[in-house]
């Protein structure tokens, strides 16, 4: 079983990116699960036909953690991609940190974590020890970074890197960088960027993915670009992706940059 | 008890007030252990002291699933529960959790009327230790106080209501103003009604039980315009010094009440005449060395000498209050010298 999470910048793509993925390796005959790992429950949305599912949380809020089955929280999507979204309280109340560590343990508790690639989409920011729970031991061993080549962007995936870098180091960690993913913003030289910024950190661009019109189309019509537009140019990009993350075996202790390093790089690439 | 007043949990020191309000009762918003710890503390120390009184005191019992969506609903269910136990007043203390998590406390409690709810932000982690429970009890607590006009009498302010001698130490302070002619306004807060906090701001001098409490005379000062006195008096010349700083804020003549004092610390001391040329040491209640300006003002007027090889003689913590503290310490020092 192969388990990777996706990280980095709120609205940088993360989920777009990730449901994609999920998609292009179910159409290669794989049994994929994408666990959506943010309160705002949109991470499955594509998948599902623009249908948002019913969120662990939401169960737990309902009827309690011990009266929950598999079915419950389990919903086929596009391709038999099976969705999770983990769901929270409500903005500005409780902790949704917890949130996220409660559904992990029901996962594991209903035996739901298996696939040949489960997929955790996980909110932009690691605010807090919660959100680093796809990092933690038994679960996402590979950890992809989604960034741009803006430097609040890169500025998030760096610090990410923190995270990273800190849970990796314990003596039982199997978690890792395992690349660099560029969401691209269509900026000049972005994709050089994002290359040099993966290598400074001691990783490496997977693949760049330029901006294209066909993703909103597709979220328009509530499915990915890989069902939407399964014969554009931006379906065999995502199908690429799916094709290097298979084939990755990059498995990287990053080196977070500091901030003036950061800043300067995003300067001597500035047009 | 000998409190470790600087370490332990806030929620500690607040209970230690909330649970001294005729008829209150006490809401601790957390997990059941929070509460269970601080009920098993509070009886143990009510049961030592023969009081057959159970601390009123409810958990909002919370668990990982109020942690995860907020325990603001479970608290609004406590403070019902506690109203229909008809109380007088309920007071909310909340704890490490629901103060990690950002509880707003503070709104739950505003929604409620009739009652008085009153929050008292206590967690634990925010660091502070029992004293800084104690004095953010007392603080929120003055919000219960209308502000009236002065009449010549005191509150007694940060009495440490955990301690063995409280009553004591209260019987000697209350003695020694009624010998001036000043009447106890409110205790503040010992075996209090919400009545009496609520007339606070009518005493004209509160008297702080010690120094740590400065910064609620302070803030007391400040809200209700009323001088404080930094402690209860301690050691015979601090006694007599007491009664003049009294006198001063209530523009008293006390030398008659002076006099007399001098002259029931001279029987004191008679009594006490076999301890005259013993020669002792200061001993903490460990048994370590110590030593004090008090200590030697007290043994030099009962004709003790200090010396290192002397009777060792025992320094209780805290020191007793008063002339009738002194006959008390002065029992004690003639067991340790066999007099």
């Amino acid at each position: 079983m192969k388990q990777i999470a996706l990280y980095g910048k709120g609205g940088i793509g993360k989920s777009t990116t990730a449901a994609n993925l999920s998609a292009a390796l179910a159409c290669r005959g794989l049994d994929v699960m994408q666990i959506g790992c943010d309160p705002k429950r949109d991470s499955t949305r594509m998948l599902m036909q623009g249908r948002l599912i019913p969120t662990v949380m939401d169960l737990v809020r309902e009827r309690g953690d011990t009266d929950i089955t598999r079915e419950d929280i389990v919903y086929e999507g596009f391709m038999g991609v099976r969705c999770v979204e983990a769901g929270g309280p409500e903005p500005g109340v409780g902790c949704a940190g917890r949130g996220i560590i409660a559904t992990f343990q029901i996962l594991e508790r209903l035996g739901a974590l298996h696939a040949d690639v489960v997929v955790y989409d996980v909110l932009g920011d690691v605010v807090c020890g919660g959100f680093a729970m796809p990092m933690r031991e038994g679960y996402a061993e590979e950890v992809y970074l989604v960034t741009s080549g803006e430097l609040m962007s890169l500025y998030a995936a760096n610090n990410i890197c923190k995270a990273i870098s800190r849970l990796s180091s314990r003596s039982r960690s199997t978690c890792r960088l395992a690349g660099v993913i560029c969401n691209a913003k269509n900026l000049p030289r972005e994709e050089e960027l994002v290359a040099e910024f993966a290598k400074r950190i001691g990783s490496f661009l997977v693949l760049y993915i330029p901006r294209d019109q066909v993703v909103q189309q597709a979220e328009l019509n509530k499915k990915t670009v890989v069902e939407y537009a399964p014969s554009s140019n931006q379906a065999a990009v995502y199908r690429e992706l799916a094709s290097r993350v298979m084939d990755n075996r990059r498995m990287d202790i990053p080196v977070p940059l500091g901030i003036e390093d950061l800043e300067n790089l995003a300067y001597e690439y500035s047009p | 008890m000998s409190t470790p007043r600087d370490s332990g949990c806030t929620l500690t020191g607040a209970l230690s007030v909330t649970t001294e309000i005729e008829g209150s009762v006490t809401i601790i918003h957390g997990p059941s252990g929070c509460a269970h710890h601080n009920f098993s503390l509070l009886h143990a120390l009510c049961a030592g002291r023969d009081d057959p009184r159970l601390p009123r005191v409810l958990s909002t019992d919370l668990a990982e699933t109020d942690i995860i969506f907020g325990g603001e609903d479970a608290l609004d269910a406590a403070i019902r529960r506690a109203a229909g136990k008809n109380p007088s007043i309920i007071c909310v203390l909340s704890t490490c959790v629901t103060g990690a998590i950002g509880d707003d406390v503070e709104a739950v409690c505003r929604g409620f009327s009739g009652i008085p709810v009153i929050s008292i932000p206590t967690a634990g982690f925010l660091g502070g230790g029992f004293h800084q429970g104690h004095v953010q009890a007392l603080t929120s607590l003055s919000s219960l106080a209308e502000d009236d006009g002065k009449i010549p009498s005191a509150n007694l302010v940060g009495e440490k209501t955990l301690e063995t001698e409280r009553d004591e130490h209260f019987n000697e302070v209350r003695r020694l103003l009624a010998a001036i002619g000043i009447p106890i306004c409110t205790r503040f807060v010992c075996r209090t009604s919400v009545g009496e906090i609520s007339r606070l701001s009518r005493g004209g001098c509160n008297i702080l039980r010690d120094p740590s409490m400065e910064g609620v005379g302070r803030f007391l000062e400040e809200r209700f315009g009323t001088p404080f006195i930094s402690s209860f008096p301690i050691g015979s010349r601090g006694t007599i010094q007491f009664l003049e700083e009294v006198g001063r804020v209530f523009s008293l003549d006390v030398s008659g009440a002076i006099a007399e004092e001098e002259a029931r610390q001279a029987r004191i001391f008679h009594e006490f005449r076999s301890l005259r040329g013993k020669r002792v040491r200061f001993c903490d209640p460990s048994g370590n060395r110590t030593d004090s300006e008090v200590c030697r003002e007290v043994a030099s007027a009962a004709g003790m000498s200090v010396h290192p090889e002397g009777y060792p003689v025992p320094v209780p913590e805290p020191f007793p209050v008063g002339t009738e503290g002194i006959r008390r310490l002065l029992y004690r020092w003639r067991r340790a010298c066999r007099a």
